[in-house]
């Protein structure tokens, strides 16, 4: 707890600096929410007149010098108002806590399938160390952790969804649905969202796998083990369970960090998908440069990120750090 | 040299296979376009012409050689990997052995922005960092750059940490040796092999970046990169529908997957030679 | 504490995998459960014809169909006009009466009367007014919404010295002629005066009612993240029958994989695959007009070479546009007109000057010398596509052209501020009113080049509100500009689309837009 204490003030300026930088960030950016001149194919888009864009500007305060705009943004954020979508005509929390409900249940379901495969596959495969399964489960999971993630989106997409059929090209459900129970709108739900959540779980899978691997073998080689089990006096699940707590340390501070990247991953992934989360979301907040929205979908990412980093130190900070590794 | 042979001989056959593998993905970068018959840019035959002798992957939507493009596209994912694996290397352990050595503000400093550049979903912000410098190789390279190097400076700082208060560095110190002296003498060799084998893993993770980047059709759109082919077949309409895929798909999702795979059987390959842990 | 660590750990993580699931399940749930009876419903109260007609087609979020909180880019203003009508309609030739029944334009051509029909509903319930109309005016005026206010009723050059209303008339007052204004005041989006009245920041009322037009259709469902909408026929609309019962979007990524199962009823194809719809009975394939373009833009300031005419020829006869249009379009495009009318506009001069592709015409006009450019595009694939292919183009003339590919939301700020030498750009609308020519090329629109014939012609054609006359003018006109090429249009697309005629048949386009499933005559009984 004393190291947490002392973490406090820490987080709380990498916060601050985020939050500056989120401000920042944007505006860098060349052009500005308003300017367009061309459109998509087969589709035209509002040109504004120069009169237009300072009205607009005037109306979100973006005329305002700098400082200003800063102290302001600065206020809000404090205050838990998170602006107004410039693009999007409604409120960046709505739009926020809109795209949440797809992308969050895909990146923890993910994570913690990933998790849970991973650590069983992992004693598995150490529990007979250098047996078939071990050897094609190890090549099969390092192959895919390290293949990049969209490509085996892309892969899932062309060949499960656009070749064969099995599963829908895009979306988080069916449209205009009417489903007879709940059951059945969950499976649809689930129907959707699987190839996007296989995806990230394999992704995802080969830290889990590893780590618990390694733990079951240092248990194994352990000299009481290795009598008792050379008598066959030990179950193979009393085994597991007693390697899976020496990994649970590792483990758990991994699924805390994991869920940082795994939203970046996420980004990528929901683009492949066409999935209505987060990701895609951002993607368009950057082409029309909506300001108080990128901030926002950053703030959030940024957020959660610092939060599980710091429920990581406080796991490490709480358990006995002296578990063996 | 020696050290090399030495590695080889002690790796696994996939980490031989892999070895040769990328020998083969550099001598097709540097050679390849002078081997193959067509430009990587300038259309040589009609669009989508199927996998023959004269194309050996076909053509794609303009009529441009596709295996000219995926040479082009080797070297300049190798460039970019190497590059910005390099200056993320070599920047980051400095940094890391200065945060080290001397420890206090600039190393608090320096911890808060990595503890930033971790906390701030990289992709996101290199899509920002993108269209801001602009998509030329050299901006893609130092946008990776600047998201890779807190690895290898975590590293070098925690070595050098422990190193510092070990005896030989503690007499080299009382004889008046400055950081210069301490760095090449005792700290560098020390980090070597972990700084190398997270470069190996960098060199991975920037070619990834890259074509990740292109996918999304946010890099450099004028340089053949095997991330931006892939990104004109999948986004062609009507791929699903016509036999175009079968090699304008495939050959840079092969180019890709393979390259990526090999580079990560050396580096676990390494990891065991020179016996680090990351 | 270890321990009692480790026992709550376990039961977390299961917690956690439960909520996880159960937050997918729920949340998400509720959106496509809020009216999933409403179909039913309405078929049911729809007696005309035995089956309610539900067309389904491809759609995304394009913000909610109100003329405030649509999005400025897509075909959100579209859908938002099934909604909201206006006092004139686009039809198949030309402008139509809409909610003003007839309308009649002064001898001097400085008063327009519009007489407003009687006995429109809007989707509450409550009756249409000239009030109504008035205020609509007043009110958008004051407060623009997201597609803007045409320019010519904005404050700068606001010629509107008055609007009044006399019984059922609108009454417009002018202070100069405007060819265009027939145009302008008849887009305008009429709102009801009921519920917009007390509203200070149209912006931000995001309530339901802002829905509520008095258009053949009414918003009944709208899901933002999945971009769905769902328009159903509106009972009481005072005109023609609505033909189309229900109007569905839906989002698809593929739209012939989703043509194909049926999830959609039409859908854009490419000539790839044409041949799969071609020689079937059950499938009609048409052409959308071309009034979607890409052009080359140059600037006369920024590369000074430019402002030599024969450079700028050169440059027009090196580009095999018909190169560009089979490799890049697919061959789903046309050659654009020169004078930047296109070919299927009412207004497009046939005798135009055409410059076709001839490299050795290019070198003559060059005479020897070599100039170097650089090209500024977006990095969408069409655009990175038909860059490589004009840099080689003009390699072959002694043209060397540097691409530099930014966003397009930077390409946008970028064209805008004259940051450029030469610049691709793609956009809508080629096919509106001859005004857009004066935005196009008069005044300094183009950086660094002026010409006092265009602006002439350009101010006249805009003056003259007979007809005839003003064809003439906006025909000398296209002859000036293929003359002068300020800009070089590059093609204009013409997508086609498929659809099933056993399901829909009455597919239709408006006289200057490029797309079928925007103009509400698509549904209606009437064109």
């Amino acid at each position: 707890m004393r190291i947490f204490r002392k973490r406090i003030p820490e987080y709380l300026i990498t916060l601050f600096a985020i939050i500056t930088l989120n401000f920042f960030i944007p505006r860098i950016m060349p052009g500005d929410p308003f300017t367009f001149v061309s459109s998509e194919e087969n589709s035209v888009s509002t040109v504004y007149t120069d009169e237009e864009v300072a009205r607009l500007k005037a109306y979100y305060g973006l005329d305002k010098p700098l400082p200003e705009q800063y102290l302001n943004y600065l206020g809000n954020t404090l205050r838990g108002d998170f602006g107004y979508s410039i693009y999007f005509n409604d409120t960046v929390l709505n739009l926020v806590g809109g795209r949440i409900v797809y992308t969050l249940p895909i990146a923890i379901s993910s994570l913690l399938l990933s998790c849970l495969l991973g650590c069983l596959i992992g004693c598995m495969s150490a529990y007979k160390r250098s047996g078939i399964f071990d050897r094609v489960s190890y090549a099969l999971i390092t192959i895919f952790s390290q293949i990049p993630s969209f490509l085996i989106g892309v892969f899932f997409l062309f060949f499960l969804a656009g070749k064969l059929g099995w599963f829908p090209l895009s979306g988080a459900m069916k449209a205009f649905a009417t489903y007879e129970s709940g059951f059945e709108k969950l499976r649809d739900i689930l129907y959707h969202a699987f190839l996007p959540v296989l995806t990230l779980t394999l992704a995802h899978i080969g830290e889990f796998y590893l780590l618990s691997r390694n733990s079951m073998i240092s248990v194994l080689s352990k000299d009481y083990i290795v009598t008792a089990r050379a008598k066959g006096l030990l179950k193979k699940r009393v085994l597991y369970v007693h390697a899976l707590k020496n990994a649970m340390l590792p483990i758990i501070t991994r699924l805390c960090m994991s869920l940082g990247t795994i939203f970046g991953g996420a980004v990528l992934i929901e683009n492949v998908f066409n999935y209505p989360g987060l990701g895609t979301l951002m993607r368009q907040a950057i082409t029309y440069r909506d300001y108080t929205l990128i901030q926002g979908i950053f703030l959030f990412f940024a957020f959660t990120v610092l939060v599980m980093n710091m429920i990581a130190d406080i796991i490490y900070g709480k358990l006995d750090p002296r578990v063996e590794l | 040299m020696k050290n090399f042979l030495l590695f080889y001989k002690s790796s696994s056959i996939s980490g031989k296979i892999s070895m040769l593998m990328i020998a083969l993905v550099f001598f097709v970068a540097v050679f390849g376009t002078a081997f193959s018959r067509h430009s990587a840019f300038v259309p040589s035959d009609s669009a989508f012409v199927p996998p023959n002798t004269e194309h050996l992957l076909g053509t794609d939507d303009l009529g441009i050689d596709l295996w000219a493009q995926i040479c082009e596209g080797a070297k300049l994912s190798l460039t970019i990997g190497i590059f910005s694996a390099l200056l993320s290397g070599i920047a980051g352990s400095f940094i890391g052995i200065i945060c080290g050595y001397y420890g206090g503000f600039f190393d608090k400093f320096v911890m808060r922005v990595s503890d930033i550049l971790i906390a701030i979903p990289s992709l996101p912000l290199m899509i920002v960092m993108g269209v801001f410098f602009g998509a030329g190789i050299q901006n893609i390279i130092f946008v990776l750059a600047v998201f890779s190097w807190t690895g290898p400076a975590r590293i070098a700082r925690s070595k050098v940490i422990s190193l510092k208060t070990e005896k030989h560095v503690l007499v080299a110190e009382s004889y008046g040796a400055g950081i210069f002296y301490l760095t090449f003498r005792h700290f560098l060799p020390e980090i070597f092999p972990v700084v190398m084998v997270s470069f190996i893993r960098l060199v991975n993770r920037g070619i990834v970046s890259e074509a990740s980047l292109s996918f999304l059709g946010l890099g450099d759109p004028t340089a053949k990169s095997w991330g931006l082919i892939l990104n004109h077949a999948i986004s062609f309409k009507g791929i699903y529908f016509t036999d175009f895929w079968k090699w304008w798909l495939v050959s840079p999702f092969a180019a890709i997957t393979l390259t990526v795979l090999a580079i990560s059987f050396i580096a676990r390959d390494a990891e065991k030679f020179l016996d680090v842990k990351l | 504490m270890r321990n009692l660590g480790k026992k709550i750990l376990l039961p977390i993580l299961a917690l956690s995998m439960l909520l996880s699931l159960s937050a997918c399940g729920s949340k998400t749930g509720d959106t496509g459960d809020q009216e999933s009876k409403s179909p039913v419903e309405s078929s049911q109260a729809n007696n005309d014809r035995e089956e309610p007609l539900v067309i389904t087609l491809s759609g995304g979020d394009c913000g909610y169909p109100s003329p405030y909180l649509h999005y400025s880019r897509g075909p959100g203003s579209f859908k938002m006009r099934l909604v909201f009508d206006s006092l004139l309609e686009h039809g198949e030739e030309g402008l139509i009466p809409w909610l003003a029944e007839d309308y009649n334009i002064s001898e001097d051509g400085l008063t327009y009367t519009f007489k407003i029909r009687e006995g429109v509903k809007w989707h509450d319930g409550e009756e249409m007014s000239p009030e109504d109309v008035l205020f609509s005016f007043e009110y958008q005026t004051a407060n623009p919404p997201v597609g803007g206010i045409s320019t010519a009723l904005g404050k700068e050059n606001n010629i509107i010295t008055d609007m009044t209303i006399d019984g059922n008339n609108f009454i417009v007052t002018l202070s100069q002629k405007s060819a265009a204004m027939l145009n302008n005041l008849g887009s305008v989006r009429i709102i009801p005066k009921h519920i917009w009245e007390n509203v200070e920041n149209p912006k931000e009322f995001t309530d339901e009612v802002c829905g509520i037009g008095c258009g053949p259709y009414m918003i009944t469902e709208y899901n933002k993240e999945q971009g769905t909408y769902k328009f159903e026929a509106f009972k009481d609309y005072w005109g023609q029958n609505q033909e189309v019962d229900v109007i569905q979007f839906v989002p698809v990524s593929d739209g012939i994989l989703a043509f194909d199962s049926g999830e959609i009823d039409l859908t854009g194809i490419t000539p790839d695959v044409y041949e799969k719809y071609a020689h079937s009975d059950e499938y009609k394939i048409i052409n959308n007009p071309g009034f979607w373009g890409y052009k080359m833009g140059f600037n006369l300031e920024k590369a000074p070479a430019l402002q030599d005419i024969n450079v700028r020829k050169a440059i027009a006869y090196a580009i095999n546009r018909t190169d560009l249009i089979d490799k890049v379009a697919r061959g789903a495009a046309i050659l654009p007109g020169e004078g930047y009318i296109p070919q299927q506009s009412v207004w497009y001069n046939k005798n135009v000057k055409a410059y076709e592709f001839d490299p050795e015409k290019a070198k003559d006009l060059l005479d020897g010398k070599t100039y170097d450019f650089k090209l500024t595009i977006s990095s969408s694939n069409d655009e990175v596509r038909m860059a490589e292919l004009i840099k080689l183009n003009l390699a072959d003339v002694g043209i060397n052209i540097t691409v530099e590919s930014v966003d397009s939301k930077t390409r946008d700020s970028m064209y805008k501020n004259g940051e450029y030498q030469l610049i691709l750009n793609g956009y809508g609308g080629w096919g509106g009113d001859p005004e857009l020519l004066l935005s196009q090329y008069a005044y300094g629109a183009i950086p660094g080049y002026s010409n006092e014939q265009i602006n002439k012609l350009c101010d006249e054609q805009l003056l003259e509100t007979d007809q005839a006359k003003r064809m003439k003018i906006v025909y000398e006109l296209q002859n000036v500009i293929a003359d002068e090429v300020p800009q070089l249009p590059l093609y204009n697309t013409t997508g086609m689309s498929v659809y099933r005629p056993a399901k829909y048949d009455g597919w239709t386009y408006m006289f200057d837009h490029h797309e079928t499933t925007h103009p509400k005559i698509s549904y209606l009984a009437e064109k």
